[in-house]
């Protein structure tokens, strides 16, 4: 992403959610809605991302564990843990978080582009990192974070089963 | 029309004609009626290189009795649009009367598309496509109406309230067509009419030619409406099919019966001035209403969440009516308002179901159409009996369901009942019957259909399967057995079994597409007395009867459909092949046993079979059984694709929300087994 179109693109309101130390935003757009941990059903032979699925209000909705995606320890409940609900591609997916923070307005010169890592640690999911009062957030493009290889195969799938249904 | 199309133009004259002296007409209409008449008069007389001339200008004529009176507007309408004004719709329709009966549309000049047969066109506003697409159903529908009435006409060619509703739905289809600027459909909707009309005054008969001739024409237009629906989105042009040109002629030529002398003569003539507006106005509500209610048309996908909120709904209150609290003594008063709630929901539910029932009437419609197609070609003579076309099943299914019927029924005719020579010598009455009757049992939908044909030879479907391979002997198999290798894959071709059983073209079709319905087929059949096939399917695709089963922590949902038994095994019955692969007897019979926990990797799963239960469950060709460790309830479920989640997993066919409103997982016998097989080898590879 070029940096001129960077700050016009970056610019809005964030939900902030807490990942262990760090704290991470997602575009407000993306956010359907917020909900306590409810027991997830677990769906046998899917990547350790996925926890399984929930019934969201009669639909049928897979959750992930964000600690898992991050490479992080599996998530350990806590009164605070709870499932955000987000659209990716029209479709609706929870995503566990340790805790949810706040909704933030972030100004496009708050944002600053991705550092360079180096190739172990990729940033292509990474919006660009807001820095203000309450420390640095990672914002995230929430459709890349899902769209790597395990959800694209499971996504593939279903789309392969759905044309056939 | 071409210039030199001599009998359309004569056709044309004589309507305008018959028009003029049978309406009562005035002043400035009278006048252009007749100048029109004249022009046309003079166009027949004239060589067909000048003819061109008169007839743009008698359509010029009578466009502009458009304005002089509206009560005529059907007449006009149709011609107002250059530059081909001489095509048959030029003609004024015969009887204005019936026209001002229930014409509501062709009002004003329609805007001219220059679509011809076999070519295209670009499409309109956004506002004209959903006219458009509220034509394209009211069309279908008419159509469909009209198929019905014409199989009908056929049987009794005197029934004169089935000419009229033939009459009806193809007359709605050319006027919508003409106000929607489809002016190549009006106009072949109007040859197809003109045809009609002349059944109608009884100068032709609705029987052979007529009525194929006919039956094409709705064909011919279910084509252009498709074609219609197709360019509605607004971006593809409108493409009709190419053979509307040479039916319109073939339609102008019908069989005349002067052929067939007695025809005509055993003829009735009707005369002309009948009032038939009268007629018209008095059949047509008992014609199209089938009751009293009235009708709205709902998106699906509306209805479908509605559906499912509702279902949502029952397990929100019975979570509520369940509640520890609710049992207290202090709570009678709330438990009332609670059972009061539940009652509603109840209701709700029952209602909410039965939104998606649809009859089964068009697809037996349909078939009544298949039936007549075999019988023309194959020079038989057999009566296609229906009951129970009433009965309703879930929309989703209809058109499931209707793909084995239709080759079901098809092969009855064609290979179960004999021809009209053999079945005399076998001292029958020449007319077969094919019986198709359909109602609900046990929650079920039964589809059964018998015809009293030879029947089926089950010493020459053994002998003929074991030509093809299927089975190396039939010495071992019970009756039923044999009968049923007519549903084996490569059982049959069409030769072979017209020659042996008259039975059995493509069942394995019609097998696997009762199957994918979760349904059954039975097969009855007595040598020389005919055949019976008996279809199960549950009534709606949506609801899965399942049984809860526990492993480890974990719970699924295991179609009832499939089960054929459970039992916990005692040490005897197990054994081992190779010190891995598993089996069970059952009764006089080893079936492979597949632990769940280890296809699915559970863990804190009893692992002594001799402590769990086995489930034995029937699959496709095969049976298989699998280790749980307990069995919780049988319920009903909504089954909901993962695809939703985006998770397809093997071995899963789909989730369902269970009574605690959690996600229970719908197995998939078949998947698990692959499943299984494939576990089995990677852990022996490890």
């Amino acid at each position: 992403m070029a940096s001129s179109e960077h700050g016009a693109t970056v610019g809005g309101k964030y939900l902030t959610f807490g990942l262990g130390e760090e704290e991470y935003g997602v575009r407000i757009e993306n956010v359907h809605e917020i909900m306590a941990l409810i027991p997830v059903t677990r769906v046998p032979r899917t990547p350790d991302v996925v926890l399984g699925v929930i019934n969201l209000r009669g639909k049928i909705v897979p959750v992930f564990d964000m600690h898992r995606k991050f490479g992080m320890p599996a998530t350990v409940p806590t009164r605070h843990t709870c499932i955000i609900v987000v659209s990716v591609d029209k479709m609706e997916v929870g995503i566990v978080v340790d805790r949810v923070r706040e909704v933030v307005n972030i100004k496009a010169d708050q944002v600053e582009p991705p550092p360079s890592f180096g190739a172990d640690v990729p940033t292509d999911h990474l919006l660009g990192i807001a820095t203000s009062s309450g420390g640095a957030r990672l914002l995230l493009a929430i459709e890349k974070v899902l769209a790597t290889s395990e959800v694209v195969s499971v996504t593939s799938a279903a789309e392969a089963s759905k044309s056939a249904a | 029309m071409a210039p030199g199309d001599t009998a359309t133009l004569t056709g044309l004259h004589e309507e305008l004609a018959r028009w003029i002296s049978t309406a009562t007409l005035e002043g400035e209409v009278a006048r252009i009626a007749t100048s029109a008449r004249d022009l046309l008069a003079k166009a027949l007389a004239s060589p067909e290189a000048d003819r061109a001339e008169h007839i743009d200008e008698a359509a010029r004529l009578l466009a502009s009795m458009t304005s002089c009176e509206p009560a005529l507007q059907e007449a006009p309408a149709a011609v107002a649009s250059p530059p081909k004004p001489a095509e048959p719709a030029a003609a004024p329709a015969g009887r204005p009367i019936v026209d001002d009966g229930f014409e509501i549309f062709e009002t004003g000049t329609p805007t001219p598309r220059n679509e011809t047969p076999g070519a295209t066109m670009t499409l309109a506003s956004a506002q004209e496509r959903e006219l458009m697409g509220e034509f394209v159903v009211e069309a279908r529908q008419n159509l469909a109406d009209a198929e019905a009435a014409l199989l009908e006409l056929e049987a009794h060619p005197d029934d004169k309230q089935a000419i009229d509703r033939v009459f009806r739905a193809f007359h709605t289809v050319k006027g919508v067509s003409a106000m929607l600027g489809f002016n190549a459909i009006a106009a072949f909707a109007h040859a197809a009419e003109s045809l009609l009309s002349r059944i109608r005054t009884g100068e032709l008969r609705c029987t052979g030619r007529n009525a194929t001739l006919t039956l094409r024409a709705i064909d011919a237009l279910r084509g252009c409406i498709d074609g219609v629906e197709k360019s509605l989105d607004g971006t593809s042009p409108l493409e009709l099919p190419g053979t509307l040109a040479a039916l319109i002629g073939a339609l102008g030529a019908p069989d005349t019966g002067r052929g067939a002398a007695t025809d005509v003569g055993a003829l009735p003539a009707i005369p002309v001035d009948v009032p038939l507006a009268s007629e018209i106005a008095g059949t047509r509500v008992p014609g199209k209403g089938d009751g009293d209610s009235a009708w709205m048309r709902v998106r699906t996908d509306r209805l479908d969440r509605l559906i499912d909120m509702v279902g949502e709904l029952v397990i929100a209150q019975s979570m509520v009516s369940q509640d520890p609290v609710l049992v207290m003594p202090k709570h009678e008063e709330f438990r009332k308002k609670v059972a009061h709630g539940a009652k509603i929901v109840r209701e709700l539910q029952d209602l909410s179901m039965s939104l998606r029932m649809v009859p089964l009437k068009s697809t037996f419609q349909k078939l009544n159409r298949v039936v007549r197609d075999v019988v023309q070609r194959t020079e038989k003579d057999v009566r296609f009996f229906t009951d129970g076309d009433e009965t309703e099943i879930d929309r989703n299914m209809v058109d499931v369901v209707a793909d084995p019927l239709v080759h079901m029924v098809r092969n009855a005719v064609d290979h179960g009942v004999e021809s009209k020579e053999e079945r005399i010598a076998a001292g029958k009455p020449a007319q077969g019957t094919v019986r198709l009757s359909a109602f609900h049992s046990g929650g079920h939908l039964v589809l059964r259909l018998s015809d009293d044909g030879k029947g089926m030879d089950r010493k020459a479907i053994a002998a003929k399967a074991i030509e093809r391979g299927i089975i190396r002997s039939d010495a071992a198999m019970t009756e039923d057995e044999v009968l049923n290798l007519i549903f084996e894959p490569g059982f049959s071709t069409r030769d072979t079994v017209t020659d042996i059983s008259g039975r059995g073209v493509g069942m394995d079709v019609v097998k696997r597409g009762v199957e994918a319905l979760k349904g059954r087929i039975e097969t009855t059949t007595v040598l020389g007395k005919g055949t019976t096939f008996t279809i199960h399917v549950p009534l709606t695709l949506s609801i899965t009867d399942g049984m809860l089963v526990r492993v480890g922590q974990e719970r699924f949902i295991l179609p009832t459909v499939a089960i054929r038994t459970s039992f916990r095994p005692t040490k005897d019955m197990l054994s081992k092949v190779a010190g891995r692969g598993e089996f069970v007897r059952v009764r006089d019979e080893f079936v492979s046993v597949f632990r769940l926990h280890h296809i699915f990797d559970i863990e804190g799963a009893e692992q002594d079979p001799t402590k769990a239960l086995v489930v034995v469950v029937d699959y496709g060709e095969g049976r298989s059984a699998f280790l749980v460790d307990e069995l919780l309830t049988q319920q009903q479920v909504v089954s909901k694709g993962l695809a939703s989640s985006l998770l397809t997993v093997p071995g899963v066919a789909g989730g369902a929300i269970l009574g605690d409103g959690r996600v229970g997982l719908i197995l998939d016998p078949p998947g698990l087994v692959a499943l299984a097989h494939q576990t089995n080898g990677w852990v022996n590879a490890a």
